[in-house]
C-alpha cells in the first residue's frame, strides 16, 4: 500500500474575496465558508476567527483540530464521516501543512475540551500554538446535551471535517510542494534485506470507553466500543480512518489532527528497511470491565504473535482507567515474548506523589512518559479569547473548576487562569510529539 | 546574610564513640567538627551545632526530638542540614528523623546525606532531600559539598533541578520537565525500542518499583497435629515496650512468652501502634492478637499447639526493606521451633 501527502505549505491565512491559496497564502471567503457550514441545520451560529502562533490568543472550549486535506480522485477525506465509506491509506491526499481547522463552543464546553494559548507562558503546553487555527465558532441546537457534562458535540465535530476537507479542496488540482511516500510492501513479500531485520508492530489503543454510543472514537465511521482489535495498515490511520471523539480529557487526546500526522507512525516508518521491519498496527480499544480489557489485550497478543512481532510500542489514548487495558496489553505482549515498549502520559497528583499509572507491572519495564495530566498551570489573561472563557470554570472541562476554597475558581476575574494540564487541548502529545517527560523530584 | 543550623553526632562532635552513643541533645554557638567545612561552602552563617548522641536518639526519640525543637524555637534560621551520616545505620536514621521534624515544625527546608545502604534512606527519602552520601568519613568534604551546593540553591531563590540531576533520593515526586534537545516522545519511544530489541541498556523514564511477591503456602494436612504460632504487625507488646520497638516505620520487632497465659490482659499488654485508634486494642488486646480463641482451639483439639512466642511489630510506615529483613528473622525462629503454621494478624 502506498500513500502520497501532497504538502502545500500554508505561510498565513487571510479573510478576503476569493477563496483560494497561493505562495503559501491562503485567502477564505468568510460569507461563503460560513454558508458552508450552516448547511448544518444543526449549528445554529457559527464564526470563524483565525490564531497565529505568538498571538496573546486564548481559545477554549476546543473540541476538534483536524488537517485540511482533500483527495484528488474524488473519494471523501474521511471515509464513512464526510462522505461514502471507501478503502483510504492508499493513493493522493493534499494536505495543507501549518494550519489545523479547530472545532470551539462559542459558550459551551464538555468534559474533553481543551485550551490553546496561541503565545506567551502558555504556548508550550500545547504544539497545537505553533499551527495557524482556523477556529469554527459555534453554536448547535443539540439542546439535550447543552448542559450535561459529557457531551458528543457532534454537530461541531463534523463542522470541522467537513470545513477541513472543504478548505483542502482549494488545492485539489494543484501541484503539491513536496510529497511524503509511505509505502510498505505485503508483509510476506518484502525485500530480505528488510524482513531479516527485527519485525515490529504499534498497537494502538483509541478512546472507546463510553458504553452509548456517540462519544467515541470512530474507525471508517464506526464506533469503536462495538470493535475488537483488528489489524490496520498505518497508511489508513494517516489517511482519514480515524476520527477524534469527544470524552477524553483533552491532555490525554488524539485529535484527527494527531491521526493524521501520528508522530510514532512516522519515526517507525523512518526507522523501517533499516533497524527495523515495521509490519503495521493492531488497532485495539480501550474498555470499562476487565473482561473487554483483557479480551482485547489476547486478541492483540495472538495477532502480534502470529504476524511474527519480535517488538510492539503500545500506545493509549487516555489516563486512569485506561492505564488498566495499557498496563495489561504490555503484559500480554511480553508474556508471548514481544519485546515491548509503551508510550504514555502520567497522573502523579499535584504533589507529584501519586502512584503515576492506574496499574503498575514489572514486566512494563521501558515506558516514555509524555507529560503529568495534574500539573497545576496558572496563567495570565489573554488580550482574546477565542470561544468563551467561563467554559474552562463553568462547563466541567477535566482540568477546569468552578470552586476550590483554597485556589479560587479556575477563571478569575481579572481573567487570569489556574487549571490542571488535563485541559490542555492535546498537551501531553500522546501521538508522539510531546518534547516533555517525566522526572523525581 | 541567611542562617544556617547543622546537626551532627556525638562522634563527629568529638565527644566520643560507641561508649558516648547516649549523650543527651545539645546545642552549640558556632562550629563543631563538619560544621566547619559546611560553613565554609554554605551561602550562609552556620550560627548554631546541635550535638546529640544516637543511642540517645534512637532509644529517645520523642524526648530526643522535642528538646532539640524547643532548642530551635528562638533561634532564627533559614536552612536546616544534618550529617553527612555516610553508611551509619543509627546516624542516619537521626538525622532523618530530626530533619522530618524540623521541617514540620519550622517550615524549612531539611538535607541530610547517607550511604544507599544506609537504612535511614528508605525510612525518610520521601520526607526530606537524602544526599547521596559515601560509606565513610573518607567521603565527608564531598557529601558536604553535595549538601551545601544545593542548599545553596534554595538559600539563593534558585531553581533546583531532579533528583537525578541534583543527586538526592527520589523521593517518589514525579513532574513533567521539558527536554532541552527537544526529542519526541515518538523518537525516545523508537529508540528504546532498538535498543531493547537488540539487547542493548535502555533506560525507561518510568521505573516500576519491583514487587517481592511471596508464593502463597500449601495448606496444612492435619491442622489437629500443627504447632500454630501468631505473628502480628499490630504493635501488641507488654506496657513497658521491653524492646522499643518503634510507633512507626519499625526496625524492630520482639518475642513473648505466653506459654501460661490463657488471655492478653488490659494493661499489661497494649499496643504501641501509631496508624490507628488504639483504644479498642489497649481495652483488649486479644482483638489483634487472639491468644484467646488459639487458647480455645487448643482446649477443642482444632491445632495440635500452640507456639510458645508471640512475635510482634509495628506496620505502618515500615519500609518493605526493613519488614523483609524482620519478617526473615522471625521465620529463622519460627523453623527452628518446629512451627508448621503461623496466623499473621495486620492491622
Amino acid at each position: 500500500m502506498k500513500l502520497e501527502i501532497g504538502n502545500f505549505y500554508v505561510k498565513d491565512v487571510l479573510f478576503g474575496e476569493e477563496t483560494s491559496y497561493k505562495d503559501g497564502i491562503l485567502t477564505i471567503n468568510k460569507e461563503d465558508a460560513l454558508a458552508f457550514i450552516k448547511e448544518d441545520e444543526h449549528i445554529t451560529d457559527v464564526d470563524i476567527e483565525i490564531a497565529k502562533p505568538g498571538e496573546n490568543t486564548r481559545i477554549v472550549p476546543v473540541k476538534e483540530a483536524v488537517e485540511p486535506r482533500v483527495r484528488p480522485d474524488g473519494r471523501s477525506t474521511f471515509p464513512g464521516v464526510t462522505g461514502e465509506l471507501e478503502a483510504c491509506g492508499n493513493g493522493r491526499v493534499h494536505a495543507l501543512k501549518g494550519v489545523s481547522v479547530l472545532g470551539v463552543g462559542m459558550h459551551y464546553g464538555s468534559f474533553g475540551d481543551g485550551l490553546i494559548d496561541m503565545g506567551g507562558e502558555g504556548a508550550k503546553y500545547t504544539l497545537f500554538s505553533q499551527l495557524i487555527n482556523i477556529c469554527i465558532v459555534a453554536d448547535t441546537d443539540e439542546e439535550f446535551e447543552r448542559f450535561e457534562q459529557q457531551k458528543k458535540n457532534r454537530a461541531i465535530r463534523w463542522a470541522t471535517h467537513r470545513f477541513a476537507e472543504y478548505l483542502g479542496n482549494i488545492v485539489k488540482e494543484m501541484d503539491p510542494e513536496t510529497i511524503d511516500v509511505f509505502e510498505l510492501d505485503p508483509i510476506l513479500k518484502r525485500e530480505e534485506n528488510v524482513s531479516k531485520l527485527p519485525s515490529v508492530v504499534l498497537v494502538m489503543q483509541p478512546q472507546s470507553q463510553m458504553e452509548e454510543l456517540g462519544y467515541n472514537d470512530l474507525v471508517y465511521g464506526w464506533d469503536m466500543n462495538k470493535y475488537l482489535p483488528t489489524f490496520m495498515h498505518p497508511n489508513e490511520v494517516l489517511d482519514g480512518a480515524l476520527i477524534s471523539g469527544s470524552f477524553m480529557p483533552a491532555s490525554s487526546k488524539w485529535s484527527t489532527y494527531d491521526f493524521q500526522n501520528f508522530p510514532t507512525i512516522k519515526e517507525l516508518y523512518k526507522e523501517h528497511g533499516k533497524s527495523i521491519n515495521f509490519l503495521g498496527v493492531i488497532m485495539s480499544n480501550l474498555n470499562v470491565s476487565l473482561e473487554q480489557k483483557k479480551r482485547s489485550s489476547i486478541f492483540v497478543a495472538q495477532m502480534a504473535k502470529s504476524l511474527g512481532a519480535d517488538g510492539a510500542i503500545v500506545t493509549e489514548e487516555g489516563y486512569g482507567n485506561p492505564d488498566a487495558d495499557y498496563i495489561m496489553c504490555i503484559r500480554a505482549l511480553e508474556d508471548v515474548g514481544v519485546k515491548t515498549v509503551g508510550i504514555s502520559n502520567e497522573c502523579t497528583g499535584r504533589d507529584g506523589a501519586s502512584q503515576p499509572l492506574v496499574t503498575l507491572d514489572e514486566k512494563a519495564d521501558a515506558l516514555v512518559s509524555t507529560g503529568n495530566v495534574s500539573e497545576l498551570i496558572e496563567l495570565p489573561k489573554a488580550d482574546r479569547v477565542i470561544g468563551e472563557l467561563e467554559a474552562l470554570a463553568r462547563d466541567g472541562l477535566s482540568g477546569g473548576w468552578s470552586y476550590d476554597e483554597i485556589l479560587g475558581p479556575s477563571v478569575r476575574e481579572d481573567g487570569s487562569i489556574i487549571m490542571e494540564n488535563n485541559a490542555m487541548f492535546c498537551g501531553d502529545g500522546i501521538s508522539g510529539g510531546s518534547i516533555k517527560t517525566m522526572k523525581e523530584f | 546574610m541567611k542562617k544556617a543550623v547543622h546537626y551532627i553526632n556525638q562522634f563527629f562532635a568529638g565527644i566520643g564513640g560507641e561508649e558516648m552513643a547516649d549523650y543527651k541533645p545539645e546545642i552549640r554557638e558556632g562550629l563543631v567538627g563538619p560544621s566547619l567545612a559546611l560553613n565554609s561552602m554554605i551561602d550562609a552563617e552556620v550560627t548554631h551545632t546541635i550535638i546529640c548522641g544516637d543511642n540517645f536518639m534512637g532509644t529517645h526519640t520523642d524526648e530526643a526530638v522535642e528538646e532539640i525543637l524547643k532548642f530551635l524555637e528562638g533561634i532564627d534560621f533559614d536552612i536546616f542540614i544534618a550529617g553527612p551520616a555516610f553508611n551509619a545505620g543509627r546516624y542516619g536514621v537521626a538525622c532523618g528523623t530530626i530533619c522530618k521534624a524540623v521541617k514540620e515544625k519550622f517550615n524549612v527546608e531539611a538535607i541530610t546525606s547517607m550511604n544507599e545502604e544506609n537504612p535511614g534512606v528508605d525510612m525518610f527519602k520521601k520526607d526530606i532531600y537524602i544526599f547521596k552520601g559515601g560509606k565513610s568519613a573518607a567521603k565527608l568534604r564531598d557529601d558536604v559539598k553535595k549538601m551545601a551546593d544545593f542548599a545553596n540553591k534554595i538559600l539563593n531563590g534558585k531553581k533546583t533541578g531532579s533528583a537525578d540531576e541534583e543527586g538526592f533520593f527520589e523521593r517518589g515526586i514525579r513532574s513533567q520537565v521539558w527536554l532541552d534537545d527537544k526529542k519526541t516522545a515518538a523518537r525516545r519511544g523508537v529508540e528504546m525500542l532498538i535498543k531493547k530489541l537488540n539487547n542493548e541498556e535502555f533506560v525507561t523514564e518510568l521505573p516500576i518499583p519491583k514487587q517481592d511477591r511471596v508464593d502463597i503456602a500449601h495448606p496444612i494436612k492435619d491442622l489437629s497435629k500443627a504447632n500454630i504460632a501468631l505473628v502480628t504487625t499490630g504493635g501488641i507488646v507488654p506496657v513497658e515496650n521491653p524492646d522499643r520497638i518503634q510507633s512507626a516505620s519499625a526496625t524492630r520487632w520482639g518475642k513473648y512468652d505466653i506459654s501460661n497465659l490463657e488471655r492478653l490482659e488490659s494493661g499489661v499488654y497494649k499496643t504501641i501502634h501509631a496508624g490507628f485508634d488504639p483504644a479498642a486494642a489497649d481495652a483488649d488486646p486479644n482483638v489483634i492478637l487472639p491468644l484467646d480463641v488459639m487458647k480455645e482451639y487448643l482446649r477443642e483439639g482444632k491445632i495440635g499447639k500452640l507456639h510458645k512466642y508471640f512475635y510482634s511489630t509495628v506496620g505502618t510506615g515500615t519500609t518493605q526493606k526493613e519488614a523483609s529483613r524482620m519478617g526473615k528473622e522471625i521465620v529463622e525462629e519460627l523453623k527452628k521451633d518446629k512451627v508448621d503454621g503461623v496466623i499473621l494478624v495486620s492491622t
